[in-house]
């Protein structure tokens, strides 16, 4: 395509091509700081390309596709290029990547060891994976933990943070601009804002770590603590994959272990604040 | 679909090995045959580990080996249940009629 950048995240090499260069100069800017792979065989494709011939120069409308496409994804707007561009990569992993189980989830280590965190759109997970990777836990992922099923370790996969409507101010308070993308105004999802994880998180992409706890977090309720019965969490996170069925035995065996071997917590929180005290706390008990 | 009322015996194969993971009072199963992961709880781990020597049997032969181990109350009403419970496992794939 006429425009185009190769990118790496983690252990998977991504390419994206665009038939604008808008999307593709915001990607270089934000993802200057990650290693330079020029040249690089990606594992995926992204492409960016209009959504007719004529949409490219009127009212410029992006179709996303790439190796894994979606045939019914709705087309968007240009100026939500860099979504696209991020969509298109989450869309790639979660259909096509198989060299680990993928779960839906955001990660942060300390002393050696990850805390994986669990839920649905909206619970949370991204803003609370920023804000401690702001206070003394290294970022691993907001959206995709990796589960090596050799070791049971946990991979980073440090793409930009997604942060959504109340969590952008919040995190740009705490990062400076200088770390954050553009304001990306009421997309599907409502107000989007990226944020560039710090340089130890992209630095120290490559290295997992063994996961030592995993919180189910809920934003929007009084502070709450509870257990989660191993069944639970073993369905759960079954929803929290995309290739748990797709890797067969092997992720049952990673899966299991991961259950059985990993301290489990649902928290509630009402503000970030909270829900880092609630963290802390947990985590002084569980090592 | 075999005609799952005309059942009058059962067996498990080889074929229908499942590796197991007991998580508190729930059972996992995945079946290595289709890949499918199955949750269950008591009384199917304790009918299919009394399958696992491969022999032919009735929900009334179940009923006495598990017997052995367990209170199951009145006979006529536990073998009718574990029947279900059979069938149930031939409808999954993890039990075959004899």
């Amino acid at each position: 395509m006429k425009h185009a950048i190769t990118l790496r995240i983690g252990p998977a090499t991504f390419r994206i091509g665009s038939a604008w260069p808008q999307p593709i100069a915001e990607l270089a800017r934000l993802y200057a700081a990650y290693p330079d792979i020029l040249g690089a065989i990606a594992d995926f494709t992204v492409r960016l390309q209009p959504a007719s011939r004529l949409r490219r120069y009127v009212r410029p409308s992006i179709f996303i596709t790439g190796d894994h496409g979606l045939a019914d994804a709705a087309p968007m707007s240009l100026a939500h290029g860099l979504l696209a561009a991020e969509m298109g990569m989450n869309l790639q992993m979660a259909l096509g990547w198989r060299r680990h189980l993928l779960l839906h989830a955001s990660s942060v280590e300390k002393d050696g060891r990850a805390l994986v965190m669990t839920g649905e759109s909206g619970s949370g997970k991204s803003t609370l994976a920023a804000l401690l990777g702001e206070r003394g836990w290294r970022l691993m992922g907001d959206e995709f933990a990796l589960l090596d099923l050799d070791s049971g370790a946990i991979l980073p996969f440090p793409r930009l943070v997604s942060l959504k409507n109340r969590a952008i101010d919040v995190v740009a308070q705490e990062v400076g601009e200088t770390r954050m993308g553009p304001l990306l105004r009421a997309t599907a999802k409502g107000d989007i804002r990226h944020m560039i994880p710090r340089a130890d998180a992209i630095a120290r992409m490559g290295h997992g770590a063994m996961p030592a706890l995993l919180l189910f977090p809920r934003f929007g309720h009084d502070p709450a603590m509870r257990a989660v019965g191993r069944g639970e969490i073993f369905m759960r996170l079954t929803q929290a994959s995309t290739n748990y069925v797709a890797l067969g035995e092997p992720a049952f065996a990673a899966l299991t272990r991961f259950v059985t071997g990993v301290p489990a917590r649902a928290i509630d929180f009402p503000s970030g604040d909270a829900a880092i005290e609630m963290v802390d706390r947990l985590w002084e008990e569980h090592l | 679909m075999p005609d799952l009322d005309a059942i009058k015996a059962y067996r498990r194969d080889v074929r229908d090995a499942v590796a197991v993971c007991t998580l508190d009072d729930l059972v996992l199963l995945y079946h290595h045959r289709s890949g499918q992961t199955h949750m269950v709880i008591s009384p199917v781990p304790e009918i299919l580990e009394r399958m696992t020597d491969g022999a032919e049997l009735t929900a009334a032969q179940m009923h006495d080996r598990l017997a052995q181990d367990f209170d199951l109350g009145p006979r006529e009403e536990a073998v009718e249940e574990i029947g279900a419970h059979l069938d149930a496992l031939v409808a999954l794939g993890l039990v075959r009629p004899a």
